[in-house]
């Protein structure tokens, strides 16, 4: 037993981190039809894993031992599938071969990143329904297990293993290939991977019902894989406009719920508590986000939470250069939610009266009814107009729809202050 | 003090669910277990075993393990304990049971 035998020195989140890798690297080797095989694979090795080191202690390269144990569980995955019968001896010759790499070469893990990257890219492919892809990119990319996306999207076990089951039948019957396509179609494919990655994000970010932690790791995890774009030979402005917006976001996750697990909104966050290395990560890319003339969603947005962070107090925020940006957003992407969003900077720039004339011109889109947001925006405008009464209803209206338990805290604590 | 065997008893099919994360989280866990002041041994058996009958009064060899159920003896671990009611208290905070695991506990004769 070495030293190294010590449960606490197994970095955070490797089996994750490398199921995702070594399944990647399995379904280049076994093709994308194989998918199953390769995921069963990495399982069996995990398995292996943990029947083996509580008894002889940790290996002193647990990645490459995983990674190893992969390979043999895929071997005698190979010799036992009559399916890959046809093309079963150059597969197993493959495999012996890259079990036996040694994974720490710099070229090797090159070639990890790759893989990754193309296992990305096929899990995004536009021919897979959208739903289907961030199930997918969850489950083969991150090493999340269904139970953990259903946890995490607040949907039924049955329902996402359907989804997953209905992508890999499209891998399948469409012969999708681990292969990048150039030029237009390539710039195509890159911005059905950035949707699915910031898809993810937001899902994390926006806190639904419940606290579970499994939240924050998707957006540590969407953060992982927009890095790993940006590293590599296909990082674009808008990709590292992405990874900006993300790292700048995410920098507020610790100031976001005070002690007592409550909301706490942007206007009165304590910046001290903004994640310094997440800020200089957010800055990085976005600086980098500028070469070129590409102007995307990604980075009206990266520019908002960047103007956001520089602002040294509340007071200091330059709202009417937050309001340009938001107008560009909007001319880019005319949804309701940037509506409501632009309407904080309105009622910054132009008065809660302005901001509330908005935002009521949007309010006939039955959809926003029942979206707790619209209300709260709305009850706050109310409330900061001295219309005490009618904001009150409109915290009453959003307490009744869907929210997680720190948001029904939020609105309770707005509805007594309107009531008191 | 008396010594105590916790057999742990594994159904195979209760890991295929459990996620790399969990896995690792268990891995951590047991050995965490091996660990613990009161943990005398633990071992993890091979997953290929032999088993012996005497049929007609002639012995025969079958590829093993043996196994009654679904369930497969994995491994064990001698811990220390007042009693039954001490040991099932401790065996109650071990990660087997966690994922479907079953843990028989048995007390050692003293010599």
């Amino acid at each position: 037993m070495t030293p190294s035998a010590d449960a606490g020195l197994l970095l955070e989140h490797l089996f994750r981190h490398q199921a995702g890798r070594i399944t990647a690297h399995l379904t280049r080797v076994l093709g994308p039809a194989y998918l199953d095989l390769a995921e069963e694979a990495v399982q069996e090795s995990m398995l292996r894993a943990l029947r083996a080191w509580p008894y002889q202690g940790i290996p002193e390269n647990p990645a490459a031992w995983l990674f190893r144990a992969a390979h043999n569980a895929a071997i005698d995955g190979v010799r036992h599938n009559r399916l890959v019968a046809d093309k079963q001896e150059a597969v197993l010759a493959e495999l012996n071969r890259s079990a036996t790499l040694p994974s720490e070469e710099p070229l090797q893990e090159e070639q990890f990143r790759d893989d990754e990257l193309r296992m990305i890219f096929m899990c995004c492919h536009p021919e897979i329904p959208a739903e289907a892809r961030v199930a997918l990119s969850l489950k083969t990319v991150c090493g999340f297990s269904v139970r953990e996306i259903a946890r995490a999207f607040l949907a039924d076990d049955r329902a996402i293993a359907q989804r997953l089951v209905r992508a890999k039948r499209h891998i399948r019957e469409r012969r999708l290939t681990l292969g990048l396509p150039g030029g237009k179609d390539l710039q195509l494919r890159l911005g059905s991977v950035l949707e699915t990655i910031y898809f993810i994000f937001n899902e994390g970010y926006t806190s639904h019902e419940g606290q579970d932690l499994i939240r924050q790791d998707l957006c540590f995890e969407a953060l992982r894989l927009g890095r790993l774009l940006a590293l590599s030979d296909l990082a674009s402005p808008s990709v590292h406009a992405l990874v900006a917006l993300m790292a700048l976001q995410a920098a507020r996750l610790p100031a976001r719920v005070d002690e007592a697990g409550d909301l706490v909104l942007l206007e009165d966050q304590d910046r001290s508590r903004w994640d310094p290395q997440m800020i200089a990560l957010g800055f990085h890319h976005f600086d980098k986000s500028m070469s070129g003339s590409q102007i995307s969603v990604y980075h009206a947005q990266a520019a908002i939470a960047a103007t956001y962070t520089r602002s040294t107090s509340l007071n200091s925020v330059d709202w009417p250069a937050i309001l340009s940006l938001y107008d560009q957003l909007t001319a880019m992407n005319p949804s309701p939610v940037v509506a409501l969003n632009r309407s904080v900077a309105v009622a910054r720039v132009y008065g809660p009266a302005q901001a509330l004339a908005e935002i009521e011109a949007l309010g006939d889109a039955p959809a926003l009814q029942n979206y707790h947001l619209y209300l709260s925006v709305r009850g706050h405008l109310l409330q900061q107009l001295g219309r005490r009464r009618e904001a009150g209803d409109c915290f009453r209206d959003a307490l009744a729809c869907h929210c997680s338990e720190p948001e029904l805290r939020f609105l309770a604590r707005k509805l007594a202050e309107c009531e008191g | 003090m008396s010594k105590f065997l916790l057999l742990l008893h594994d159904d195979p099919t209760s890991w295929q669910k459990v996620s790399p994360e969990e896995m690792q989280k268990a891995v951590e866990k047991y050995m965490a277990w091996t660990k613990l002041p009161f943990t005398i041994d633990s071992k993890r058996l091979a997953s290929d075993g032999r088993v012996i009958r005497v049929n007609g009064g002639k012995p025969h060899v079958a590829d093993g393990p043996y196994s009654e159920s679904k369930e497969v003896l994995g491994g064990y671990y001698l811990i220390e304990a007042v009693d039954y009611a001490d040991a099932v208290k401790k065996a109650l905070e071990h990660p087997h049971l966690e994922h479907g695991g079953t843990i028989e506990v048995r007390e050692l004769y003293r010599a």
